[in-house]
């Protein structure tokens, strides 16, 4: 229960939250911390920050403090590769990454702790590559002073499938590539999909194996792609042959390498010609030509992904609609945009 | 306690249809039959130990009563006529009782829960399919005095109405001018005009054929809606 005294009455008294100053464009913090012993010195200060009146905290039995509760909450929805202090500012506690890798959000679960009413946590979009130390997430008990009960069933469905926020570890993965196109596999034209394909690849801290030229021959690109299979690769990426002409028999060539899962077509622009199948737990990823020319693309939403252990299949290609459609900006800023966020 | 699929499915068959509120029925049934310590309450060694209160009249009443095994006419359903998704559990014998409330909010999260599902109601039957406990529900500790004239057993009173000399059991009599009377003869009946009948083949039992085929109209006056478009309105 909290208790309201006149000011000139709380010399002595314990501060029961944290007080915060705001000096525009300059100062946002606690000014007072939760748990100073008021003295004559800071009435002016109070008085100042609009404060006639301080709340003198009695809790009741089935009653807790908004610091106790953020720190329930956000114990309850930092999942794995999450880390958080239980030191709150103004009653908030930052989530952050306990290691590099892609943040992954329980958005249902993130929703539903959300409905209710005395709590409240923002995150960033699911799927985002951070690193170790970024704020992630944050937490908070909206009121000062609550019942337990809200705060515990806000925690239990935080806690649903392991925390609502959890960062994984990308695996480092032993990457082959095909270029396939015959223009390029009999130097009419120098290939330039190779570079970009092993820089994405690094990037996210894998390797590149082996790069393989073939020409337009289903039979030639699925030896290619066997071969790096034989050779240990556990991911393959391919460039080329992905488009509706006739000479593009990269599909083909898949299939006949074995593929038990194939999912063309992913609902972003660009790479809506992607294309993603599965040779047992090994990921192909076909990616077409506009991985030439677009500096961002579909393969940079699905990669991440997969490296952090995501099966991507037709739902996930599917779900990419929403925000999927790149902006083509003359300086490209992703991942700081809105491309591929909405899933 | 039978698997949720395979009581969602009987529990369907029994209702005559699946949705959400089959769903959430079955699952209040369990989670208030988990809270109270029942694991099998339609068995016979438990199912007297249950009773289940009902707060609407509704798919999910249905479901329910399908898991609990509580009936009606065995005194362990209660119906509240209180239009809120709500049914309440009570161990008779530990006197535990947990009134279990779907949440409002499940219905909005809906849509996160299950993105993929086209339509409102497949969206809400796989979403609440999905749903931890903590999101579908909320749940409160209660205490549910039931009175000897409630529970299940044999009949302990029995009146008669001074005005009608109908026998009222279980103690629903109300008192008028100091004496008994029923409720029909007490209070505002859901019913008006009562008048008794005499009917052709009333000499019926089973094993004959009945004669009745229609139901009679004994002077009563029910005036059928008429239809719009036979209106004729007279322009002046």
């Amino acid at each position: 229960m909290l208790k309201k005294i006149n000011l000139q009455d709380a010399v002595g008294t314990q501060l029961a939250h944290d007080i915060t100053e705001i000096r525009p464009g300059e100062f946002k913090g606690a000014a007072f911390r939760k748990g100073h012993t008021v003295c004559n010195e800071d009435i002016c200060h109070l008085q100042k920050l609009g404060k006639n009146h301080l709340y003198v905290i009695d809790l009741a039995e089935d009653e807790i403090h908004e610091n106790e509760a953020a720190a329930i909450l956000a114990g309850a929805l930092a999942g794995e590769g999450v880390a958080w202090e239980n030191n709150p500012r103004e009653g908030k506690i930052g989530l952050t990454a306990a290691i590099d890798g892609l943040l992954q959000v329980n958005t249902a679960a993130l929703a539903a702790f959300n409905m209710v009413d005395e709590v409240m946590c923002a995150t960033l979009h699911t799927h985002t590559l951070v690193q170790k130390g970024k704020l992630v997430g944050a937490t908070r008990a909206i009121p000062l002073v609550m019942k337990r009960a809200p705060i515990e069933r806000a925690a239990a469905i935080a806690r649903q499938n392991g925390g609502v926020l959890s960062v994984r570890a990308l695996r480092k993965a032993m990457a082959g590539i095909v270029v396939t196109g015959s223009e390029v596999y009999h130097g009419l034209i120098e290939d330039r999909f190779a570079p970009i394909l092993k820089e994405k690849v690094t990037a996210l801290g894998s390797e590149v194996a082996g790069v393989t030229f073939a020409p337009d021959d289903a039979d030639l690109i699925r030896q290619a792609i066997e071969s790096h299979l034989e050779n240990g690769c556990d991911l393959l990426l391919l460039s080329g042959g992905m488009s509706v002409d006739p000479d593009d028999v990269t599909r083909l060539a898949i299939r006949q390498a074995g593929a038990t899962e194939m999912h063309y077509g992913a609902s972003a622009l660009p790479g809506a010609m992607f294309l993603v199948a599965w040779i047992g737990d090994v990921p192909l990823l076909g990616v077409p030509a506009c991985g030439l020319y677009h500096r961002t693309t579909v393969l940079d939403l699905v990669l991440p992904r997969i490296l952090a252990g995501e099966r991507i299949g037709m739902k996930e290609l599917a779900f990419f609609g929403h925000g999927g459609l790149c902006q083509d900006c003359p300086e490209c800023v992703f991942p700081n945009c809105a491309f591929g966020k909405g899933s | 306690m039978k698997p949720f699929n395979e009581l969602l499915e009987t529990s369907a068959a029994a209702h005559g249809h699946l949705c959400p509120g089959q769903v959430v029925g079955v699952r209040m049934a369990m989670l208030g039959c988990r809270l109270i310590g029942l694991d099998e309450p339609t068995r016979r060694e438990q199912i007297k130990k249950l009773i289940v209160y009902v707060e609407m009249d509704r798919c999910t009443a249905d479901a329910v009563a399908h898991v609990t095994g509580a009936k009606l006419g065995r005194r362990s359903l209660k119906f509240m006529d209180y239009g809120i998704m709500a049914a309440t559990f009570v161990n008779l014998e530990t006197g535990k009782a947990f009134r279990v409330v779907s949440t409002e909010e499940a219905r909005d999260l809906a849509v996160v829960y299950a993105p993929e599902a086209s339509g409102k109601s497949q969206q809400q039957l796989t979403a609440y399919c999905r749903m931890p406990d903590s999101v579908l529900f909320r749940v409160q500790q209660v205490r549910v005095p039931i009175k000897p004239v409630d529970l299940p057993g044999p009949t302990r009173r029995k009146v008669t109405c001074n005005l009608c000399g109908q026998v009222i059991r279980d103690g629903r009599e109300v008192i008028r001018d100091g004496g008994y009377v029923c409720r029909p003869c007490g209070e505002n009946p859901y019913f008006s005009d009562a008048r008794e009948i005499t009917w052709t083949d009333m000499n019926w039992r089973p094993g004959e054929v009945p004669e009745l085929d229609a139901p009679y109209d004994h002077g009563h006056h029910f005036e059928k809606p008429r239809k719009r478009g036979a209106e004729v309105i007279a322009l002046r």
